[in-house]
This record gives structure tokens, sequence and C-alpha cells, in this order.
């Protein structure tokens, strides 16, 4: 096991500038081990048509899921994975991740992979879900998930990471996907860790022709959470639609890397997040498009947007272009602003009192977002953390949706 | 006691006065008809009315029920009973329209001592209105306005009155950009809210409206002040002679 790189990445290096690396540096580097899972975790119930998988700092716990007898998804030793993923993976995406993450700077040697393989023509329907149980004085744990989705297949797949007993736990995630020709993956990952986690992902996607990948990343929870996403569209007429969403409050700091790279023909990305800080909570999300020659016809729309709610919250968003053809679209808006006047206005106006008008405001910005998560009873735990999140639990009543 | 009593107000915004001075008092159950040329300062009448941030009041005094008004919030004015239709109405995607009305509701409720509305018998209250208003029931899942044509926003305005039922309108043209048939549906609803204890303050460009409300008393609007006041037979006076005549007098 490799330790931590020194130095760590700082704020100077611009792809790591939102970032905050402190408690992932304070956090123990070594695997957390795991004696024997809890009895039980606090869950919602199982998502309608999914098989459960639960895996408590890292290791698989068979008595908390519910898994198919003929899952797509099986627990492969990492020493015997490297040879057959590699072959499904793409190279350079995988040496783009490695020369980024941490994740892989400070990989895990041993231990499982979640291999998820769906077959050509088939479907699957997965829930994957990650409790941070250690404290980061413990441990790290390294969830691992690696996914090939046949040709024509259709995955859904569900991630969360949530806290079990320490409020303080690190979590340094890998995610590689492969989508085939003619693929469509939906992915939906919410992260709503206690407010003392390290959180940090890192995930590449491969994308073939006509292969749609759509990953909706909601982010809670964590003292500090880093999300850094690759995705290549290969494959002529490949698609990636990424909707972010994020909530920091308090001293949370939640940033999120992401690289969308066009090299097939046609290739269609769609990126929208929308984020709020309140308090003293930062936000960092950093969009970066690239266009390679071979992409013309490529057509890319980033909508970025975050609303700062008291004094001491930050936000910095980035949409970046790099377009190396001239047969492009390329469409980018980002803003950063407060509430707006006019809209609290009428809301008063209405007899609404100034507090809940505000909650409803942030959480109309918000709800541009989440109300693109398809999946209806995930979207509904979702709305009810984020008025949580808000604060706002009896402002937004009637709004949220009651699961 | 008068429902709005309005003495001599003065009011900037921006730093630019606007309000020179306008004396008003409405009575429950009339309706009065501000009418007036571009930049009179009927739209700041309004806002000033409803405590928006920005209009800033200078002199003068407005009284509401016997109450200070201008030392209320917005929140506060609308839960004592005075609505204002806004001219451009917002659109706030994300809250829908049922949530408003409910909320709007519920906030006058309390305030006035009473019990959360009923869910059942405020979704009858709201579809009967609806249908009043010739708005399909579809509107209600919608956020508040998103998407709505100018007619539409103008006809969800009356609807949050007719179900928030005000003791005073202030309705800041309300018609402009309606076609006649949507002129006409919005002034049924606003002749339905028409009663002995209520008031309404019309403020418009043109006559036409006062068509179909015919007003209690129409009041013209110049530089700030209200220049002259009659009955109905005014607006169709200043219909046929347009402003002038009276901007020299004034």
């Amino acid at each position: 096991m490799s330790a931590l790189p020194t130095p760590l990445p700082t704020n100077r290096d611009e792809n790591w500038r939102y970032a905050n690396l402190r408690p992932l540096a304070k956090a123990k580097p070594e695997a957390v081990r795991v004696s024997a899972p809890p009895a039980s975790v606090a869950l919602p119930p199982v998502l309608p048509g999914y098989e459960r998988w639960v895996f408590v700092d890292g290791q698989y716990a068979p008595t908390l899921s519910s898994s198919a007898a003929a899952s797509a998804a099986s627990l492969l030793d990492f020493r015997d994975a490297g040879q057959e993923l590699a072959q499904q993976l793409d190279s350079d995406l995988a040496q783009a991740g490695a020369d980024f993450s941490l994740a892989r700077i400070n990989l895990q040697r041993e231990g499982k992979v979640l291999h998820v393989s769906v077959p050509d023509g088939a479907e699957a329907r997965l829930e994957l879900n990650f409790i941070a149980s250690a404290a980061a004085a413990a441990g790290t744990s390294y969830p691992r998930v690696q996914v090939h989705a046949g040709r024509a297949s259709r995955l859904r797949l569900v991630e969360r990471h949530l806290s079990g007993d320490a409020g303080d736990s690190a979590v340094n995630a890998a995610f590689d996907l492969a989508l085939g020709n003619d693929a469509t993956v939906d992915h939906c990952r919410l992260q709503n860790c206690a407010d003392g986690a390290s959180v940090f992902d890192t995930l590449t996607a491969h994308v073939g022709d006509r292969a749609t990948y759509r990953l909706r990343s909601v982010t809670l929870g964590g003292l500090s959470s880093r999300s850094t996403l690759f995705v290549k569209l290969a494959g002529r007429a490949a698609a990636c639609e990424l909707i972010a969403a994020s909530v920091a409050n308090g001293l949370q700091t939640h940033d999120v890397f992401a690289q969308i790279e066009h090299a097939g023909p046609a290739t269609r990305t769609r990126e929208l997040f929308r984020g709020i800080a309140t308090e003293r909570g930062k936000l960092g999300f950093n969009g970066k498009m690239i266009v390679r020659e071979t992409a013309h016809e490529a057509d890319s729309d980033q909508s970025l947007k975050t609303l700062l709610n008291g004094s001491g919250a930050e936000a910095a968003v980035r949409p970046q272009l790099e377009i190396y053809t001239d047969k492009v679209r390329a469409r980018h808006g980002a803003t950063t602003g407060k509430l707006d006047e006019q809209m609290l206005f009428y809301l008063l106006s209405r007899g609404i009192d100034r507090r809940q008008a505000q909650a409803l405001l942030q959480w109309a910005f918000i709800e541009d977002a989440i109300s693109q998560v398809e999946l209806a009873p995930l979207r509904q735990e979702i709305e009810q953390l984020i008025a949580a999140q808000l604060n706002e639990v009896s402002a937004l009543d009637g709004l949220v949706a009651r699961a | 006691m008068s429902l709005l009593a309005i003495e001599n107000l003065s009011a900037t915004v921006g730093g630019k006065k606007v309000l020179n001075g306008i004396s008003l008092t409405v009575n429950a159950g009339e309706v009065h008809a501000i009418m007036g040329p571009n930049g009179s300062g009927k739209s700041t009448l309004s806002y000033v009315l409803a405590g928006r941030p920005g209009y800033e009041i200078t002199g003068g005094s407005v009284q509401f029920e016997g109450r200070d008004l201008t030392t209320l919030a917005p929140e506060e004015r609308a839960r004592a009973g005075l609505f204002l239709g806004f001219q451009y109405p917002v659109e706030i995607p994300g809250v829908n329209n049922v949530y408003l009305l409910k909320a709007a509701v519920n906030a006058r409720r309390k305030a006035l001592g009473q019990p959360e509305v009923d869910a059942y018998e405020f979704l009858q209250l709201v579809r009967a209105r609806m249908k009043l208003m010739q708005m399909d029931e579809s509107f209600l899942s919608r956020g508040v306005n998103e998407g709505f044509s100018g007619g539409e926003k103008k006809r969800n305005e009356i609807l949050q009155m007719l179900v928030i039922e005000p003791t005073l309108a202030v309705l800041d043209e309300t018609d402009s950009g309606l076609d006649i048939d949507a002129l006409k549906v919005v002034a049924r609803g606003v002749n339905s809210l028409r009663s002995e204890n209520r008031g309404v303050l019309l403020i418009t460009h043109y006559q036409r409206l006062l068509d179909h409300v015919v007003p209690d008393f129409v009041h013209v609007l110049a530089r700030g002040r209200i220049a002259k006041s009659g009955d109905k037979s005014l607006a169709l006076e200043l219909e046929q002679r347009g402003y002038d005549w009276v901007l020299e007098v004034a």
C-alpha cells in the first residue's frame, strides 16, 4: 500500500483550487478493517425492481444486501480483476484518472471490486449503498466499482454514500464505467455522509457509439467532498447528461471537477449544475469540455449556477471549453448570485413570511436539477434530504413529495 | 372609517421623486380607477402601497383600515388584506401554483386567528374560481406563472386575488396585453370580488376595462399627484380627448 503522496495537491493547482484536502490528509490511509458488519443500517426501502448491495467501510455486507441469484454484479479480487477489466475499460481514461485522482494514487491493492457486467441487450437495476462507519483515524474506506454495459444494454444504477457510526469517516471511491455501443446507463448518485466526513471519488466513463450515459449527482454531506469525473464520448453520437446539485452549509466544502471529452463525431453533452451555499459553505464546480478534432458536429450545453445565502458563503463555477474543430455547437452559461429580489417580493406580497419565501426560492433553484432525477422514490428521498439540509423542513412542507 | 386613506403622499424611487402629494380615500364597497399617462406614477403608487423595497415614502401618510400601512412589512400588508395584482407577474419555477395559493391563504387565516384551510374545501374553492377564470386545472401543478402567456399570467393574478379574498385589491394594469375575450374574463373575476366590504383600486391606461368593471370614481394621475377626479364619465372623456387637457389644467 502506497501512502498518500507528499505533498498533496494544493489549492494553487487550478484543478484542486476549491477542494479542501485537509481532512483527508489527517485520515489514516490504510484500508479500514471490518471484523463484522453491523446487523442493521439506516437505509430507505429497497427501490422497486432493484437489487440491493450494501458495503460497510468498503467491504461487502451480505446480510444487509438483497442481491439476485443471477446478478449482473459480482465481487472480484482486485488482483484477479485487473486483466479482465483492463480490456474492457479505456486505458487512456484510466491513465487520466490515475494521473489525477487521489483514489488511484492511494490505490488499495487488496480487497474486492464490485464488477458489474450487463450482457448485450440485457437490462439490470442495481442499488449500491456505501456506508462509512469507521472514524478516519481508524482508516479509509475504498469503494471500487467497475461497470461494463454491453451492446444495447440498459443499466439503472443508484449509488448512495451514507454514514454509519462515526461522523468523520474518510471515503475514497473509484468508479469506472464502459458503455458499449447503443447502451444506456442511468446513474444516480447521492452523497449524504455525515457533516464531518471526507468523501472523495473519481469516476471515469467511456461511452461507445450511440450510447448514452446519464449521471445525476447530488452532494449534500461531508465536511469536505470532491468528485472528479472524466467522461469520454468515444463513439459516434455518444451522449452524456450530467445533472449535479449540491447544498453546502456550515463549514462544508463541495467541489466537482468534471471533464467531458468529445472524441467521436456528433457527440452530445448536456451539463447542468445547481448549487446553494449557505452560512460559510463553499462550492466549486469546474466543468471542462474538450472537443477533439475528430468530434465534428459535436454539441455541448453547460449551465452552471450557484446561489449564495449568507455573508460567509462562497461559490466558484467555471465552464471551460477547449475546441479543436470548427463544426461544433457549444453553449455555456455560469452565474453566481443571490436570491432574486423580484421573486422574493412577489412571494412576500402574497403574505408568505420572509424566511419561508427565501426557503421556497432556494427550493425552486435547486429543483431545476432535482426534478431531473427520474426515479420517483429516489427523487422524493432526495427532496426530503434537501429540505432538511436547507433547515426548512416545515417551510417546504407540501412542496416536498412524500415517499 | 375608510378602507384606505392616503394623505399628501410623496415617494421617491432611486432618489427620484415620483409621487408628489397624492391624497385619495377608498371606502369599502367602492371601485376607484386610476388613469394617467406613462410615467405619471401609477405603478409607483401600487408598489408604495404594497411596500416594495426601493420605493421610499418621503412624506404624507397611508392608513389601511385605521392602521399605519407604512410601518408594515410587505407580507404583513398582504396578511392585513391588501393584494397587489402585478403588471408583470414573475415566474417562479419549482414552486407550484397550488402551493403558493394555499400558503397565501393560510398566511392570511393565521393573521386573522383562523385555523389552516381544510385541504378538500380549499381545492373545491380553487377549482370553482379557476372555472370562473376559464383556467385549466393543469395550471395548479405548474410552477408559478412558469411558461404562462401574458394573458394567462394576468388571469392567474386574478385567480390568486379571488382565492385570497383581500379587503383591498390594487390591480396594476391587469388589462394590459389582454385580448377582448381575456379582458372580459378578467373583468368578470374582478366584479365577482366586489362587495360592500371590499375596495378595488384599478390602475389602467385605457378606458376599455372600465366598460366591464364600472368604477365609482375615476382619478387622473399626472406628475405624481391626482390632477382630476370624477365619475365614470371622466374615463370616457379621457378616451375622447386624451390626457393633454388634464395635464394643462394640472
